[in-house]
């Protein structure tokens, strides 16, 4: 859902500016007389820009910023009795996940590690979307929350780039229907 | 003012100087798209390349790209920088020697010595190679970062030195003065000097700190008792990495400043607004490296945030003042485009489209979703591949001789089309979670692959007759002199 949001949001906003970059060069081969009043106009326009891309700026981040899934901002009603704690370890080129096996509805609480390098620790999800993912690191346990939505296999896939058989590193999750 | 470069000792002008970096660049460039090539290619099982190959490959194509990006934005730089204040075309030879033998190193610690842990050489993956390569072919591989680091901060100083010697500190040349309205906007310095200031204040902070990385992992490869914070580590890395590839944005730009005036006949205007831009630009380009790491959550939350907060406002600077400025500049201005101007603008129009999808992935809750997908290269290419390089290859073609050949508009479009057709698999591959740095890919990603190998194609051809048109006519080159 995010990333067809995304992808579609940008590639309106990329093709808006290819656009206006076309127009002004196809019709650059004419001269103006004057170049002063155009950019006087241009700068005007400037400056509405400009408080347009505060206005977006600001709503974008205050929307955002207040979906954090960091572990210091989880809502303390998310993280009530119904989370099931997960270890996952990262080592070339495997992940060791327990427990690995859920329910619609169920909340895992992933404590994420590695024995070795950086990996990356991606959820994908039975259509091969991924829907969250934290980096696992030497020395650090990062924690990551997921509810899972739908029965089926979901993946792990690493998503930091950790040698040479980094492509097949990945295992597997399943999740019942109730 | 004009100021004419101090001569090397051994009488190599400035303009040779130039022409060589431009020879290196366009040769370089080359074999690294053609790597990029290969990828694609094997990537969509158009083209067999064991794993192991294909990791060393992206290594190299990786650091030979960032290097490269540099050493041609070095060349726009120095080229135009030299107008307004006294450079030393020694140094400046230093710097391509010093890269020239740390592209060396580079390339044997990859071709020889097997060594693929990613052009980021994230610590601790150069001492686990999982025995596909040796100790020592991890430290050439550093030893080849540090010679082109050492150069590039020997060529920092030298036009600092410059700098402070027409304009007497770094914060009148970077236009601080003009911005704050302590001096009038006609004092403001040319952007040439602007950005030349800007860029040696970011990049010997950032290779500096990219030394410090270098030298622990060297110390941990042949010593690995001694470990360091893999965190800090990061951190180090990722603020010289992202310091470094965004200033060759700013030293490209140059040509942007310096090269579409020459064709549309108005000056570049430059006023308050501009040396704000460039004032907070220089801030926010120290300051915003942590949207690399949005999915390390062992960060500081606060971290995480300015990241994201600085990659929105740094994206204002480049759409609202440069872009804008371009588009002003060429509106109607009754130029005859030509395909160093074409090439210019086209740069131009890459670094702010590309910008698009660089904010959305420095949204936290967007790169829950698609950090380290192909959505990265997507957008980074497109400000690189359509952005830097195109300002190189517009700078390069308008130091080619003249000509009515056909060859030049078709390296034009080939490149263009074919780059966006390139850029545009990749970001959408990304939106459907393919993962980027992957040697194998799942049948259900190939037709993303196919269409970017030949979107690739196409762009390497493009950039191959630009090249080769540069190469066939440096001797006539060599000969003109300066054009503007």
């Amino acid at each position: 859902m995010v990333q067809e949001v995304v992808w579609t949001v940008s590639i309106v906003l990329m093709g808006v500016l290819a656009a206006l970059f076309a127009w002004v060069a196809v019709g650059a081969n004419t001269a103006l007389a004057d170049y002063g009043p155009m950019v006087a106009s241009a700068y005007r326009a400037r400056t509405w820009l400009f408080g347009l891309a505060i206005i977006v700026l600001i709503g974008v981040n205050y929307d955002t910023l207040g979906k954090l899934p960091y572990a210091s901002s989880l809502s303390t009603a998310s993280s009530g009795a119904a989370v099931i704690p997960v270890e996952a370890v990262a080592e070339q080129w495997a992940w060791t996940i327990t427990p690995n096996a859920f329910t619609v509805g169920q909340t895992a609480e992933f404590h994420v590690s590695s024995k070795d390098v950086n990996h990356g620790f991606a959820i994908y999800d039975p259509d091969m979307r991924i829907v969250a993912q934290v980096q696992a690191m030497p020395g650090y346990v990062n924690v990551l929350r997921y509810t899972f939505t739908q029965p089926g296999t979901y993946r792990v896939l690493c998503l930091e780039y950790c040698g040479v058989a980094h492509h097949e590193m990945n295992a597997d999750i399943k999740v019942a229907a109730h | 003012m004009t100021v004419q470069a101090i001569q090397s000792r051994g009488g190599i002008s400035a303009r040779a100087a130039v022409l060589a970096y431009v020879v290196v660049c366009g040769l370089v460039l080359l074999i690294m798209m053609l790597l990029g090539l290969t990828m694609r290619l094997a990537q969509a099982q158009w083209l067999d390349v064991s794993p192991d190959f294909f990791y060393v490959i992206m290594t190299m194509h990786g650091a030979g790209m960032v290097g490269i990006a540099g050493l041609s934005g070095a060349a726009v730089m120095w080229y135009f920088v030299r107008r307004h204040v006294p450079v030393t075309t020694a140094v400046f030879i230093v710097n391509l020697t010093f890269f020239l033998i740390g592209a060396v190193l580079i390339l044997g610690a990859g071709f020889i010595g097997g060594f693929g842990a990613g052009w980021t050489f994230l610590f601790p993956l150069p001492a686990h190679s999982g025995e596909l390569w040796s100790v020592n072919a991890a430290a050439a591989y550093m030893f080849g970062l540090l010679f082109i680091g050492v150069g590039f901060l020997l060529l920092h100083l030298d036009i600092a030195r410059g700098i402070l010697s027409v304009y007497g500190g770094l914060g009148t040349a970077l236009g601080a003065k003009v911005a704050f309205g302590l001096a009038p906007e006609s004092e403001g310095p040319p952007p040439a000097v602007t950005a030349s200031t800007m860029v040696l204040i970011v990049n010997i902070l950032g290779i500096l700190l990219g030394a410090v990385v270098l030298v622990v992992s060297l110390v941990n490869l042949y010593v690995p008792s001694f470990t360091f914070n893999a965190l800090a580590a990061k951190n180090m890395i990722y603020f010289f990495g992202h310091v470094f590839i965004n200033a060759t944005i700013y030293m490209a730009v140059i040509a942007v400043y310096e090269i579409l005036p020459v064709y549309t006949h108005r000056p570049w205007k430059t006023n308050r607004v501009f040396y704000m831009a460039w004032v907070l630009s220089t801030v926010m380009v120290l300051i915003v490296y942590p949207h690399h790491l949005l999915m390390d959550f062992a960060m500081p939350t606060w971290a995480l945030v300015i990241g994201q907060l600085v990659s929105w406002l740094s994206g204002l600077p480049v759409l609202l003042v440069t872009a804008f400025g371009a588009l002003t500049n060429v509106h109607r201005s009754g130029i005859r485009w030509n395909v160093a101007a074409g090439l210019v603008f086209i740069g131009t129009a890459g670094w702010a489209i590309g910008i698009i999808p660089a904010i959305a992935d420095g949204t936290i809750e967007v790169n829950s979703f698609m950090h380290n997908t192909q959505w990265v290269p997507g957008h980074f290419h497109t400000y690189l591949l359509l952005g830097v390089i195109a300002m190189f290859l517009g700078f390069l073609t308008y130091l080619t001789p003249k000509s009515t050949s056909f060859w030049a508009p078709a390296g034009f479009w080939l490149y263009v089309v074919g780059g966006a057709i390139f850029t545009l698999a990749f970001l959408a591959a990304g939106s459907a979670s393919v993962p980027r740095r992957y040697a194998v890919h799942l049948p259900n990603w190939l037709p993303y692959d196919r269409v970017g190998s030949v979107g690739a194609a196409l762009a390497v051809a493009g950039a191959l007759i630009l090249v080769l048109r540069f190469l066939l006519s440096v001797k006539s080159a060599a000969r003109e002199d300066a054009k503007a």
